[in-house]
């Protein structure tokens, strides 16, 4: 009955040092709504949209959601960057388009990830990049949208780096990104498929 | 108090068991791009060219029309552009269509007129033929005197066939081979609608002479190296000469990816 006790107590004294995890440090809930997939085609069948490029404006919208715990934690925070895939598993150049087929002769080069110009604003202008194109260089590259912080900008500032649970329902100026893309090909480039993907990744701050 | 035992045991190891790990949501966005390739040659001149050979100095210095055929180029793909002389095959592949004769059918006079016998001239080098290995690479030569014959200026004929024409042979832009090096064997692509300058690769203008010549035997027809004639003496045997009449033929332009 005593040893009972002592083992009673000594892992209840464990068990109040160990820190016990739900899968969350601060916040209750970090989401992008909706998480579906996107796919999008551009076709070039004319000179001039070579000559021109092709832009799709808002091709995707990352639309945030990051909710408090029952007892708020302000230390929740969240950061959001988007990462670059083109396959390498396939054999793919780490810095070109994965090619699905090809038209032609090949005897020119396959398109570089970088001729790839990618957008991202909303209406409060909280990302650093927000209205300038960017291009990643090679699989694997990120680029913060909202980067990891230490200071927390809280919703409703409509300031650079607002990165507090949020909602894009309530503050949608600052919760909503829209996404554009731009590419321009060049004459160089052999005709044929491409793809590539870009992971939006949302992630609360530890 | 055994169970109790394992009971807190288990506990204990699910404690430190149990990873803190921040939340994620991730989402993708697939772009998928189709280039086809586009290749476009534009030619803003009239398709009809007559030559009327009925004064003496016509036959003797040819007929030369200057510009008839301006050619603009716009490839998204590397490209090589040549001429090609084409009939119906009336008298052959290799000759003109003989629509009229006149005159009272002479054995020396050959109906069988080599679409060779047709000069072009571009108004500029084709800088694309640097790996070219024939005496002529291009057209861009200036038509030779009536006294001295040339085939640098002559018409490629394939007979009727598919075949573009080898390294030895002339190309307006761009030339056989694949090295893939610029300048050698192919021009780049691009547009004539994005060139300055006074030139471009992408734009070119081309004269045609004929030039019959007295007696009429076409002494500027060369077969596709340019360096072996075709005139009707050579081919026929002396005192051949062209009979009169009407003949028709069809110079064909022929823009590629580079091959």
């Amino acid at each position: 009955m005593f040893l009972r006790k002592i083992y009673i107590i000594l892992f209840t004294g464990i068990l109040l040092l160990v820190k016990p995890s739900f899968g969350q440090l601060h916040c209750g809930t970090v989401d992008i709504v909706p998480n579906t997939s996107v796919n999008e085609l551009l076709t070039f069948d004319s000179f001039s949209q070579y000559q021109g490029g092709i832009v799709i404006n808002s091709v995707a919208r990352i639309r945030v959601r990051v909710t408090d715990q029952a007892v708020p934690d302000p230390l929740c925070s969240w950061h959001l960057y988007m990462i670059v895939d083109n396959n390498p598993g396939a054999g793919t150049p780490v810095n070109e388009w994965e090619e699905l087929t090809q038209y032609g002769n090949g005897l020119n080069i396959n398109p570089p990830i970088n001729s790839l110009e990618i957008r991202v604003r909303n209406g409060c202008q909280t990302s650093p990049i927000d209205g300038v194109f960017q291009t990643f260089t090679n699989h694997g590259d990120i680029i913060d949208i909202i980067a990891q912080m230490i200071l927390i900008t809280p919703a409703g500032s409509c300031a650079p780096n607002v990165n507090g649970p949020g909602d894009y329902l309530t503050n949608y100026n600052e919760y909503n990104f829209d996404i554009d893309i731009r590419v321009k090909p060049s004459f160089q480039f052999n005709p044929g498929i491409y793809q590539l993907n870009v992971k939006f990744h949302l992630e609360e701050n530890p | 108090m055994r169970k109790f035992k394992v009971y807190a045991t288990a506990l204990f190891i699910g404690a430190f068991a149990t990873a803190n790990a921040q939340l994620i949501d991730e989402k993708d966005v697939t772009i998928t791009m189709d280039l086809q390739p586009v290749l476009q040659l534009e030619m803003t001149t009239p398709n009809q060219l007559e030559f009327v050979f009925d004064e003496i100095n016509e036959y003797y210095s040819g007929i030369t029309q200057y510009g008839a055929t301006i050619l603009k180029v716009s490839s998204t793909v590397s490209w090589d552009l040549y001429a090609v002389g084409r009939s119906t095959g009336t008298n052959g592949p290799t000759f003109w269509d003989q629509q009229i004769d006149y005159g009272n059918n002479n054995p020396n006079a050959i109906a069988n007129l080599p679409l060779s016998l047709v000069e072009l001239r571009q108004n500029q080098v084709n800088n694309g033929a640097g790996a070219a290995l024939g005496a002529f690479a291009d057209y861009s030569a200036q038509f030779s005197p009536a006294t001295t014959p040339s085939g640098q200026n002559s018409l490629y004929v394939n007979a009727g066939t598919n075949t573009p024409p080898t390294t030895n042979d002339k190309y307006i832009g761009g030339h056989a081979g694949t090295s893939g090096v610029a300048g050698q064997d192919f021009l780049p692509g691009g547009s004539y609608l994005t060139q300055t300058g006074t030139t471009s690769d992408y734009y070119y203008s081309i004269d045609y002479r004929i030039l019959p010549s007295l007696p009429a035997i076409f002494p500027m027809a060369f077969d596709a190296t340019g360096l072996v004639s075709q005139d009707l003496v050579t081919v026929n045997g002396a005192g051949a000469y062209a009979e009169p009449g009407v003949y028709t033929m069809y110079v064909q332009y022929i823009l590629l990816e580079d091959q």
